[in-house]
């Protein structure tokens, strides 16, 4: 690391890459301990199905096995959820999806553990299951949930803009489609675990793999029956979540384990069969568009209807369709129209938050209708995009108006001026035998944060240590996207302190403060802006204290230097170490809070969606561009280039922001081209890495990103959410280039070979 | 499983054998491990072939190329005879799983799992391989068509393993082509698979070829009318177009999370055109 | 049993069952936990270890395989003195990794490359990690950094 103080906008390598590279990171696999006992979960195995009878006599027999646990074994709620709890620890009496908990096996080995699992026989009384959202939605379809308010529909809305469908008899064009996407699989490569101990005073102490350690918490509290202040959790180096840990995956399960192990502790670790099982997938959906414009090409009329697939459980279900919803008129101004949207139960794998969160869904299709609607009307369809970009002060699709940094125009314009776009004809008449080149593109917006109703907050804590260095209290976790980099910069940059000498502690419920979740794009938006402050005050608080020991009456004259306050008429020094040593530990902790300002409008009167988001308040934007060359033979896609521009506001750190813009790519890629998540009648067929495909080194094109720099003026130090907008680039790019190398929009993804090949045979037939 | 036995000399590995005639054999384990812990197959003793050195590397002998059973696939790609004499092996392996798959996986055990989708397998038939069979007492030898018998079955008794592959030394087709259609570019399994080993004659026109295709059949397929169909023909669209529709009618490919049987059948015939990046200059 | 073999440059003497993977016997048994597992089927290189200088997948050999083997797992790389190996120092300085899972299998992946091909091409590079997945999207970096060791061996070099 380095010896010198950050600076913001220049890369300051990650602090954790000298752990990864030497394997002495340690995630939360990583816990073992002689005598340690193994965790794991009987699965329902079947779809829909009311369960009678939960028979482990083998089970509890075979050697090594300690304990079987049931819901009977739950002394509290027995409900987990984020906004709706409808989802068991271990089931009761409904079986909703195959995936469901319904055992917990306790075991000194994990072979026999393993063993015993099988020997567990489940008798059940089949229930039709529902697995299309389609037929969910019809009146004789089962429910799956006999008590839920509105049939099979977890949430649903409508926003009627301007003047609704009125409007659409005024389009001098129009065009009507209805694009699907499919289900994603997270496949971080850290499948979810966990390590859990109970001790004699009755506290829990949990090393997991999560997102969100502080409401984890309080999850467990609840559905255990267990005292909140009992439950400790601390999260240490995350292998990759991407929303798949957003919530609970093993901690309640762990937490009654381990207070059905006499104090030993108890591991936990999913198979990656049983991770695509059990785990939260991206939600499918259904999206009829008609979008219509007047003849010179402004946008005037869209009419979107969104159906998602959201599986048995909520998993933040509502929130993804209220993001969609909100963003799917994508970043143009679009004055009239309707978005009707519903979530919908069904018994398939849950779906849950995914990096792009309801957004990408949207997004290729907005971007997918916006081609064909340029083809109709004859317009180049960057041009089509630039004349309808939104601006600042501009109103979205919803009506929000935008009253923070709004840079699509210039992403577009970087675009529209690179080589890529200006010699695409001259590229694509180069195609080789037998190939078809197409270049297309898609614009792309995505809201931060929580949305007007949840308060978007995190605190910051800052340490002046006995050694005199600085230890920053990480709130927000950090699962690879390199947040607390970000904050080793920020307090290194702010008090001047070599960004070795700044020490980091990762969440711990014990140690470090209330942040919120790592989503939702926000987390080094809401707790950089708290760390800035929690800085500035440790600097004055500093200089403070040194002007009362140097009896010099104005602090302003000393300021923070590296390991030292330096009085700078005089050049004094104080060593930090010294002047620690003379504070008091309450004296050296500076704490700060801050909470995200929120939209004031009020685009719906709908309070549903307003507490699932709709609408935020800070959005980022990027452009990308697609160069795709086909196979005419095999029907394969190869992407030969890739480009984007992005407004995430200012660049904190250029090395961070390009792995978070290519890495965001690589798994849109993946949505766009060769990840398929399939279930049958609600049985996963593509049960691992050999059926379901995500991005190898091979099939990854090297990615441009070209970042904008637009300053943003409510971010820390100019900056705003990353995270998840380079997801939802590629599907309609790639789409986009496809359509025009063939003239076919292709409107199911993944786009497959196949797909493409039979676009390519029409058009030979043509 | 319970237990895992690993001899360094042939003797010994009879002798494990007779002490355990239900045991599998495992060569670089990349197929059969995986489907142990499936569960797929539950074998109570694994008998691991590797340390056998007498069953490893390439060789010339009297005209014929002979390739231990045990030799990896990394050391076929870096293996000098290899790359000079069979070129078309080399490719097909390049393209097989992932480095360290091919740095454990053997030519013996991508033969005897004997999936239709095994990337050796087209090339191997193609160039007429033949394969040695040895057991305590003797030894067979069976051309590689009549060896494999379908999906994951192959003529190999209890007692049994297969020792060496034995190809024909023969430089004569100057088209050593092979072509793996996967749904990604590595660690992918063969949707089609195509080899072949073609002559052109100075006049564009096609006059010796061998075909076969991967992942479209049960095993390995090869027609003998396609071939002689294509013989004599221009090197063009026109010349192979009918030969593609006999591919597509000849073919029985099923249905599965990687492909529907359509497009497996209509990229098998279709494959035939990328034989014409071969064909001289117009 | 009893397995012997070298390993980061020492003899081990490990008690263990014949049929225990390798993962197993590194992670739990010796305490080396940098070899990770992601799949267990072969499918994403994280459990890479080199075994005579070769990558292999750790998830996919038996403990009893490794008898009189040379290994080296992640935790070896460093020289003796705790010196960063070209490869390690490079994956820093490049940004090659987010999440830091797929980390020690990249590294061992790149080594194997480098010891048989010390000038590979982007695209050979690209190659050598195919059978490495990396989730978080940074197969760009890797590339990148692996060519600054190249870069930098020819720079010694001459």
């Amino acid at each position: 690391m380095s010896n010198r103080p950050a600076n913001i906008g220049s890369t300051l390598l990650r602090p954790d890459a000298l752990l990864k590279v030497k394997g002495e990171a340690r995630f939360s696999t990583d816990f073992y301990e002689k005598g340690h006992v193994w965790a794991g979960v009987k699965r329902a195995g079947r779809p829909h199905a009311i369960l009678k009878n939960i028979d482990y006599s083998e089970a509890i027999k075979l050697p090594g096995v300690i304990a079987v646990l049931t819901h009977k074994d739950v002394g509290g709620t027995n409900r987990q959820g984020v906004i709706k709890k409808d989802q068991p620890v271990l089931v009761e009496d409904r079986i909703r999806h195959c995936g469901d908990a319904v055992a917990i096996v306790l075991s000194d080995t994990r072979r026999s553990m393993e063993e015993a699992i099988r020997a567990i026989k489940l008798e059940v009384e089949p229930l039709p299951a529902v697995t299309d959202p389609r037929l969910s939605l019809k009146d004789d379809a089962a429910l799956v949930h006999e008590k839920n308010e509105d049939r099979n529909i977890l949430l649903g809305g409508a926003i009627t803009v301007g003047k609704g469908r009125a409007a659409e008899a005024e389009c001098d064009e129009i065009i009507e489609a209805t694009f699907e996407t499919q289900r994603q699989e997270h496949a971080y490569l850290e499948t979810e675990n966990g390590w859990a101990r109970l001790d004699d005073q009755g506290h829990l102490e949990i090393v997991c793999s999560t997102q969100t350690p502080f409401r984890d918490r309080s999850e467990i509290a609840e559905a255990l029956g267990l005292d909140l202040k009992n439950v400790r959790i601390i999260v240490p180096y995350v292998g990759g979540a991407f929303g798949g840990k957003d919530g609970i995956t093993v901690q309640t399960l762990l937490a009654l384990s381990a207070m059905h192990a006499a104090g030993r502790p108890v591991k936990m670790w999913w198979s990656r069969e049983e991770s695509f099982i059990a785990s939260v997938k991206r939600h499918p959906s259904i999206l009829r568009y008609r979008l219509g414009a007047k003849r010179d090409g402004t946008l005037h009329f869209l009419d979107v209807d969104i159906t998602m697939d959201t599986g048995p459980y909520d998993h933040l279900g509502g929130v993804v369709l209220a993001l969609a919803m909100e963003h799917s008129g994508g970043p143009y101004r679009i004055p009239n129209g309707v978005v009707d949207g519903r979530c919908v139960y069904t018994n398939n794998p849950i779906s849950g938050a995914f990096r792009g969160f309801g957004v990408t869904q949207v997004s290729s299709g907005i971007e997918r209708a916006m081609d064909l609607l340029a083809v109709k009307i004859g317009m180049d369809p960057l041009e089509l995009r630039l004349k309808n970009a939104l601006r600042a002060g501009d109103r979205n699709f919803v009506g929000k108006t935008l009253t923070t940094s709004t840079g699509i125009t210039e992403c577009l314009e970087t675009l529209a001026s690179h080589p890529l776009w200006t010699q695409r004809s001259f590229w694509k008449r180069n195609a080789g035998i037998l190939k078809k080149r197409g270049v297309g593109i898609s614009a792309i917006v995505h809201g931060s944060g929580y949305g007007p109703i949840v308060p978007d907050y995190a605190n910051a804590k800052i340490e002046l240590t006995g050694e005199g260095k600085f230890r920053v209290y990480c709130g927000v976790v950090d699962m690879g996207q390199g947040n607390s980099t970000a904050n080793v910069q920020i307090v290194s940059s702010i008090l001047n302190q070599p960004a070795n000498d700044i020490e980091l502690v990762l969440p711990d419920t014990e140690r470090t403060l209330p942040s919120g979740s790592a989503s939702a794009s926000r987390c080094t938006y809401t707790f950089g802006n708290a760390l800035i402050s929690a800085a500035k005050i440790m600097k004055e608080r500093l200089c403070r204290k040194a002007a009362d020991l140097m009896m010099k009456k104005d602090p302003r004259e000393f300021s923070t230097t590296p390991i030292t306050i330096r009085h700078l008429p005089s050049g004094s020094e104080i060593p930090l170490k010294v002047i620690a040593n003379m504070m008091d530990s309450s004296e050296r902790i500076v704490t700060a809070y801050f909470r995200a300002p929120v939209a004031e409008d009020l685009v719906t009167g709908d309070y549903n969606l307003r507490l699932h988001g709709m609408p935020h308040n800070l959005f980022s934007y990027a452009a990308n561009l697609a160069c795709v060359e086909l196979d005419e033979i095999t029907g394969k896609v190869t992407v030969e280039n890739y480009a984007t521009a992005s407004d995430c506001g200012n660049v904190l750190n250029p090395q961070l922001y390009e792995q978070q813009i290519q890495g965001g790519a690589i798994q849109g890629l993946g949505l766009a081209l060769y990840e398929d998540f399939v279930a049958v009648e609600g049985h996963v067929t593509t049960k691992d890495f050999s059926t379901y495909l995500i991005p190898t080194s091979m099939d990854a094109p090297d990615i441009e990103s070209i970042a904008m720099g637009i300053y943003e003026t409510t971010g820390p130090f100019g900056s705003k959410g990353i995270g998840e907008i380079a997801t939802n680039g590629p599907l309609p790019a790639i789409a986009n280039a496809i359509f025009d190398a063939t003239g076919h929009m292709l409107e199911k993804s993944p786009i497959t070979p196949e797909s493409v090949l039979t676009a390519l045979t029409e058009i030979s037939k043509e | 499983m319970s237990h895992a036995l690993v001899p360094t000399k042939i003797e010994e590995l009879w002798a494990y054998i007779a002490e355990n005639p239900e045991a599998m054999l495992c060569a670089g384990g990349t197929d059969l491990l995986v489907k142990i812990r499936s569960r797929s197959v539950t074998p109570d003793c694994l008998i691991c072939l590797e340390r056998l050195d007498d069953l490893k590397g390439v060789r010339f002998e009297a005209g014929e190329i002979i390739i231990g059973a045990l030799t990896t696939h990394r050391q076929m790609i870096d293996d000098p005879i290899i790359q000079k004499d069979l070129p078309l092996l080399a490719s097909a392996v390049q393209n097989l799983g992932s480095p360290p798959i091919r740095n454990m996986g053997t030519l013996g055990g991508n033969i005897v799992t004997a999936s239709p989708a095994g990337d050796t397998l087209a090339p191997l038939y193609i160039l007429k391989a033949r394969l040695k069979i040895c057991s305590k007492e003797s030894s067979r030898s069976v051309p590689i068509e009549s060896f494999i018998l379908g999906p994951g079955k192959v003529d190999l008794r209890t007692g049994e393993i297969l020792s060496e592959v034995v190809i024909n030394q023969d430089s004569r087709f100057t088209v050593n082509h092979y072509e793996k259609v996967g749904r990604r570019n590595a660690l992918a399994c063969s949707v089609v698979s195509m080899a072949a080993l073609m002559n052109i004659a100075e006049d564009n026109t096609i006059s010796e070829i061998r075909l076969a295709w991967g992942s479209v059949g049960p095993t390995i397929m090869r027609f003998g009318d396609v071939e002689r169909l294509l013989e004599g023909r221009q090197l063009t669209v026109r010349g192979i177009e009918d030969a593609i529709r006999k591919v597509q009618q000849s073919v029985s490919p099923i249905a599965d999370t990687r492909a529907s049987a359509d497009y497996r059948r209509d990229v098998a015939g279709r494959l035939l055109l990328r034989l014409l990046s071969y064909a001289s200059s117009r | 049993m009893i397995v012997s073999f070298e390993l980061n440059g020492k003899d081990v003497h490990v008690e263990t069952s014949s049929d225990r993977r390798a993962v197993d016997l590194l992670r739990e048994d010796l305490g080396l936990v940098g070899t990770k597992e992601s799949c267990g089927n072969g499918d994403c290189g994280a459990c890479s270890i080199l075994v005579d200088d070769k990558a292999r997948l750790s998830c996919l050999t038996l403990a009893t395989q490794l008898q009189g083997r040379k290994v080296v797992t992640i935790e070896g790389v460093c020289g003796e003195d705790g010196r960063l190996h070209p490869v390690q120092k490079a994956f820093i300085e490049s940004g090659a990794l987010q999440c830091g899972y797929c980390t020690p299998g990249m590294v061992i992946a790149v080594i194997d490359l480098l010891n048989s091909n010390p000038s590979p091409s982007r695209n050979e590079i690209r190659e050598a990690i195919s059978g490495n997945l990396c989730r978080c999207g940074a197969y760009q970096k890797i590339l990148d950094a692996v060519e600054e060791v190249v870069k930098d061996s020819k720079k010694e070099a001459s």
